[in-house]
């Protein structure tokens, strides 16, 4: 049975990649991007899993995300967002040696050995003498070989990305030469999941106030920042209003 | 041949001139904004309009509103229905800006860097508070009169860009009808 779920999901990535743009509508665009049609054929499903996780966001993430921003000094909490970022390098290695950047792959690698040596990852020191962080996973290496984003999905309690992102995902999870050689790899998922929710807590709050539509305004950050991790010039290339007199 | 030097010297001059004369704008307006932003004195009607007046002095509102509806429903709407949505948006426009400057205490603004593209200035700039930096750029242009900001680039989150695909959702489900859209923004 899970040799043919296999099959079958092999196949419908295969059709969704050959056959989905980027976006909808991507012709029209006056920039070459078009944030108007993102391609989102189960927009009712992904809904109800949006408003689900908002649900599960609301009675149980949340208040403890609040109450470990409240306790947590501001140095604790960099010091754990520093240390579940440079558990990703190894990773962050492999998908730059797939993207034919050997230097920023250096770079990582160079950047795990400091950090883990002088802190065991929780002290970016290697930031300081010059080695920036750079980030990438496989989903940007799948798409910088050329495979479009595929439908937009919304995925209980981990929230937005689409079908490239996802297949990317999974690939890390086997790959992966930290979390692979972990026990109870689960816990640091999880843990890791907790603070990356925490460091987007205040844009959330935003979400939750200023938006007329969540959902679209989540959908769309998420193609935003993807596009810009994409994009050289993502800041000049998005599109801006045709201009009026005042 | 022998002028060519010259050409791009003035070429050179002129864009130069042009961006420091952006970026004197930029340093008084985002002074301003940090004063507005950190003020805690005062009530929140009254902060409400420093909003208001920083908002309609610098933002190029009507810009922003029709390009976020597109030129098919500005075609197909009329005149007095146009001038409600301006209103409404406008009004909008501030509750956000202030909605979302308010969750912010800013120390700082610092501007790193102007680019020209298209007649658009790229202002990037350095929001900082005592937790955490974030860049920050603004797009503007010049009327002629005076520098008007046509969108704001939160780290890499557009301003125009998701209200854009809001708008679009809200006009899509209601046949494209504007005062659908003018009642939905009235709730923020």
């Amino acid at each position: 049975m899970i040799k043919h779920l296999k099959v079958i999901l092999l196949i419908i990535s295969v059709t969704f990649f050959q056959t989905t743009p980027l976006y909808a509508n991507e012709e029209v665009s006056v920039s070459g991007i078009s944030y108007d049609e993102i391609y989102d054929p189960i927009e009712p499903i992904n809904r109800a899993v949006l408003n689900f996780n908002f649900f599960i966001d609301d009675i149980a993430i949340r208040p403890i995300i609040k109450t470990y921003k409240f306790i947590a000094p501001e140095p604790v909490e960099k010091g754990v967002s520093n240390f579940f970022s440079n558990l990703k390098e190894p990773i962050r290695t492999v998908s730059f040696i797939f993207q034919g950047e050997f230097y920023k792959s250096f770079n990582s690698i160079g950047r795990f050995t400091i950090n883990t040596i002088t802190s065991l990852g929780t002290f970016d020191l290697a930031s300081r003498v010059g080695m920036e962080k750079n980030e990438t996973d496989f989903g940007i290496t799948l798409a910088k070989g050329g495979v479009s984003s595929g439908p937009y999905i919304v995925l209980p309690i981990i929230g937005p990305s689409n079908l490239r992102d996802l297949s990317g995902d999974v690939v890390e999870y086997f790959v992966d030469p930290i979390s692979n050689n972990v026990p109870n790899r689960e816990y640091i998922a999880i843990s890791d999941g907790l603070n990356e929710r925490a460091e987007i807590d205040e844009q959330l709050d935003r979400v939750r106030e200023a938006s007329s539509d969540r959902y679209e305004m989540i959908k769309s950050i998420y193609y935003q920042n993807r596009n810009a991790q994409l994009e050289e010039e993502y800041i000049q290339n998005l599109p801006v209003p045709k201009i009026y007199i005042e | 041949m022998r002028n060519l030097p010259l050409i791009f010297f003035i070429i050179f001059s002129l864009s130069t001139l042009q961006a420091s004369e952006v970026s004197e704008w930029f340093e008084r307006e985002s002074n301003q904004f940090l004063e507005i932003i950190n003020n805690n004195e005062g009530t929140e009607s009254e902060n409400y309009e420093r909003y208001k007046y920083f908002v309609n002095k610098n933002f190029a509102v009507k810009s922003i509103a029709y390009g976020l509806i597109g030129e098919k429903i500005i075609e197909n709407s009329s005149q007095s229905d146009l001038s409600i949505y301006l209103d409404v948006f406008s009004d909008y426009l501030i509750k956000t800006i202030y909605k979302l400057a308010n969750s912010n205490s800013s120390s700082s603004i610092i501007l790193k860097d102007v680019d020209i593209k298209n007649d658009i200035y790229i202002i990037k700039s350095e929001i900082s508070d005592k937790k955490s930096t974030a860049n920050l750029y603004w797009k503007v242009i010049n009327t002629g009169e005076s520098y008007k900001i046509i969108d704001v680039i939160v780290e890499n989150t557009s301003y125009f860009v998701t209200k854009k695909s809001e708008f679009n959702k809200i006009l899509r489900k209601n046949r494209g009808s504007l005062e659908s859209l003018i009642t939905e923004i009235q709730k923020i």
